[in-house]
């Protein structure tokens, strides 16, 4: 009886996941989209639109630097990262700061929060960089048009401390913690 | 004596007149540039019995920018004398008070303590905003560099700026728009 049992369920599973794993397509599926939504009448009609990736002509890519996205290439994830060649913004080589909006807007969602590492494509330590200075520059304020629509959006209308002007050191960004002087004791009194 | 040298020995000598944006300005380091014209230490006859030190006009006090954290960090001491009579002011709290006291604490503090210190601070003008007197106004002479780059906000800059700005980042082809 118990082996029946097991053998339904592992049939019912099996049917479950091949028809949600099987893709199976020629062509590209998918396409970047946005989802709308609009009301027709009494119907409320939400459909995926294809568009095309916005600005695309005005992309730099530096040559041999590995694809976006990882599953396209599956032998170049597989080397070691000393010949792994470089995530494109370590290829630029660009000196980003946080005040650089027009660049940091381009990792954002509409509500300015920073937009994941398997989308945006980079290594470990420029997407932790990149995430760092667009929390740098909604805090000062500089990408205020980029926020949640609940928020204030003049950075003068904020609360206590938030309200003023302030800036940020980017060289903090990959700092270890300084001991406090009670901690740096402990470990004195360790060593000996 | 040539003209250039003429004038330079006028500005020497004579008492000008400085002013300074404090816009997005560290107090803490544009104090160390005040200073040094407060006192006349960019004049080449500079000495501290020497009193040749200039006037310097800050304006925009109220718009100075703090570095990280330092706004809720930064306490500033008051004892009145009677026990129990200590207090710390935060940083922003003292800037709601007064948007003038940061920077003239800093600008008091970059100087050594001698009895001078109060003389000098004499000629430090400081207006939170742009609006300064026409009497002031009409002294200045010259304008002292701001060391901090001013930030720009993304909803200020020109929307054709921003629409032919290089492009670093491509969505992934089956990217949903958020
Ligand atoms: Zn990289």
């Amino acid at each position: 009886m118990a082996g029946l049992v097991r053998l339904g369920y592992s049939l019912a599973k099996k049917s479950i996941l091949s028809t949600t794993t099987r893709v199976i397509s020629t062509t590209n599926q998918l396409n970047i989209k946005e989802i709308r939504e609009r009301t027709e009448g009494t119907n409320l009609v939400i459909e995926g639109v294809t568009l095309p990736s916005p600005r695309t002509e005005l992309l730099v890519r530096p040559p041999n630097v590995t694809p976006p996205l990882p599953n396209i290439d599956l032998s170049l994830t597989k080397l070691p990262s000393s010949e792994k060649p470089p995530c494109y913004m370590c290829a630029l080589g660009l000196d980003v700061k946080h005040t650089d909006v027009l660049i940091l807007s381009q990792f954002v969602r509409s509500d300015g929060c920073m937009l994941p590492k398997r989308i945006t494509g980079l290594c470990k330590r420029q997407q932790k960089k990149i995430g760092k200075m667009v929390s740098m520059a909604q805090k000062a304020g500089l990408m205020i048009n980029l926020t949640p629509s609940n928020s204030k959006k003049d950075p003068t209308k904020r609360k206590d401390y938030k309200k003023f002007n302030t800036y940020f050191d980017e060289t903090t960004i990959f700092k270890k913690r300084e001991m406090r002087w009670t901690e740096r004791f402990k470990f004195r009194a360790n060593a000996k | 004596m040539s003209a250039a040298k003429r004038v330079q020995q006028w500005a020497t000598f004579a008492r000008s007149w400085h002013i300074f944006d404090c816009k997005w300005q560290d107090p803490y380091e544009s104090a160390h540039v005040i200073k040094k014209y407060l006192m006349g230490m960019h004049k080449p006859i500079y000495h501290p019995m020497n009193d040749c030190g200039d006037v310097v006009v800050c304006i925009n006090s109220r718009e100075i920018a703090l570095r990280g954290d330092e706004w809720r960090k930064r306490a500033y001491f008051h004892h009145t004398g009677y026990p129990g009579g200590a207090s710390w002011t935060l940083a922003w709290e003292l800037h709601n008070k007064d948007p003038t006291m940061i920077i003239k604490k800093a600008v008091y503090r970059a100087m050594t303590g001698n009895l001078q210190r109060r003389h000098t601070m004499q000629r430090l003008f400081i207006y939170p905003g742009e609006n300064v007197p026409e009497d002031v106004l009409q002294n200045v002479t010259n304008q002292i560099r701001q060391i901090r780059y001013v930030p720009k906000r993304l909803d200020h800059i020109p929307e054709e700026e921003v629409k032919n700005y290089p492009k670093v980042m491509e969505y992934p082809e089956d990217f949903v728009v958020k």
